[in-house]
């Protein structure tokens, strides 16, 4: 007998600052809308799991949908004649995703998103806190220096190589390694300068340190960290969910990709945060809301040298 | 003992271990098919250079002499760095290269000819990961 994932792909148009994006995503489930955003250069795969789980697919519709250049989302024609390298910019990217949400006629939907994604909820909670009900940042934080270099894109290095490699060590440790090494994988498979293209908005266009104060507090922001992270430190995350007003801040034992590195671990962290969300929710669109099991969450856990002559000189041949 | 293990001495003698180490690996040959480089591994003041040749250690030399006409690119950190980044679990912040030598925690230090090892980062990555199993 087959078995199939209860995941649907389809692709919507999506049109931003003056293009149109053929956009692929992915659902499942009913309830209330949580679009989920995927890492700088990987697509909507990393939020595989959480799609396919019943204890969160019975009370929210989960969408994962893939960035213009990433995944399945081809990037706008003509791209070939780009006279400056792929930027991603902050106001593209908080209008496209609300953008995308207005293609689906999505209703304050909650949006969860990582890394990058989780940094621009700040963006969200700043220019469109109408439009959403919940917002959850995923190793999320005000200002992440220090990604934007050039062998990210570089003719003589195998960029989809370097680019995951970089990046494996975001991982915990103790996060399976089938899903660490499927982490990797998604980061291979990036178009050519996509990562460092989407790390300019991540390291440079995106200092939120001075803004995030202003934030309202109408949308809660749940923060939520790895220990491991360290693009995203503990730290910077717990410094930022401070200045944010109506946000919660959890770190947990995990890293950078959460919710495909360790699937299992997020879902105990995740879990609380949703049903908050359902709770609150004026509308009651959780309808199918669970009774879950309390679940373990892990608490907070928060020169000149070597150029001399040496005498007795040790060699070793292998 | 801490839940990450406790803390090595990084010498000649462990540094032989490891590339013994790295040459008996069954995955490196088809990752460093293309490593030819000679590196610097700093341990505190002490220089060790590698020689590398399609994915193996050929040859371990602690440290440099000016006929060993330089060599291609250096990762150097503290003993206590490399010892908490070469225990089986390593703690945050040093599990990773990249993690201790990113502008926020300046521990390690990468320095020389950085194309050369950007191209072979996916061996360099996987013969540093088995650091852990010496």
């Amino acid at each position: 007998m087959n078995k199939h994932d209860p995941i649907v792909g389809r692709y919507v148009y999506v049109t931003c600052q003056g293009k149109t994006y053929r956009t692929f995503y992915e659902e499942a489930g009913e309830g209330i809308p949580l679009v989920c955003l995927h890492t700088a250069g990987a697509d909507g795969r990393e939020y595989r799991h959480q799609l396919c789980d019943a204890d969160i697919t019975s009370n929210f519709r989960v969408i994962a949908f893939d960035l213009p250049r990433h995944g399945k989302s081809l990037p706008p024609a003509g791209w070939h004649l780009e006279e400056d390298e792929y930027k991603l910019t902050t106001s593209f990217y908080s209008e496209f995703i609300l953008e995308f949400c207005r293609a689906l006629d999505l209703d304050k939907p909650v949006v969860m998103g990582q890394s990058m994604g989780g940094n621009i909820c700040l963006d969200l909670a700043l220019r469109y806190e109408n439009e959403y009900s919940a917002l959850i940042a995923l190793e999320g934080c005000d200002y992440s220096p220090g990604w934007h270099i050039d062998p990210l894109h570089h003719p003589h290095i195998h960029g989809g190589e370097a680019v995951a490699t970089s990046v494996f060590g975001l991982m915990a440790p103790e996060s399976p390694d089938e899903y660490r090494w499927e982490t990797w994988w998604y980061y291979a498979q990036g178009g050519p300068g996509v990562f460092k293209g989407d790390l300019y908005f991540y390291s440079v266009d995106s200092d939120f340190r001075d803004k995030v104060h202003k934030i309202s507090g109408k949308v809660p922001v749940y923060f939520l960290t790895g220990e491991y992270d360290f693009a995203c430190t503990p730290e910077m995350t717990m410094r930022t969910a401070e200045k944010v007003k109506n946000s919660e801040c959890v770190i947990f034992g995990g890293g950078h990709f959460p919710s495909s590195e360790d699937p299992e671990k997020f879902k105990d962290v995740l879990m609380p945060i949703l049903r908050k969300i359902i709770q609150n929710d004026p509308r009651h669109r959780g309808a199918n809301a669970r009774d879950w099991s309390a679940r373990r969450v892990d608490g907070p856990s928060a020169g000149g040298r070597g150029a001399e002559r040496s005498s007795d000189r040790r060699t070793i041949d292998l | 003992m801490s839940k990450y293990g406790s803390r090595k001495t990084i010498d000649l003698e462990w540094i032989e271990r490891w590339a013994r180490r790295v040459n008996d690996d069954r995955v490196m040959p088809r990752l460093g098919r293309f490593f030819n480089a000679r590196f610097v591994l700093g341990v505190d003041d002490v220089d060790y250079l590698l020689h590398m040749r399609q994915g193996k250690v050929e040859k371990i030399s602690e440290g440099l002499e000016p006929s060993d006409l330089g060599y291609e690119f250096a990762l150097r950190a503290p003993a206590s760095a490399w010892s908490k980044f070469s225990q089986k679990t390593p703690p945050p912040m040093f599990n990773d290269i990249w993690a201790m030598a990113h502008p926020l925690h300046r521990q390690l230090q990468i320095e020389g000819n950085q194309l050369t090892f950007w191209q072979n980062m996916r061996a360099m990555h996987w013969m540093l990961s088995l650091m852990r199993e010496v």
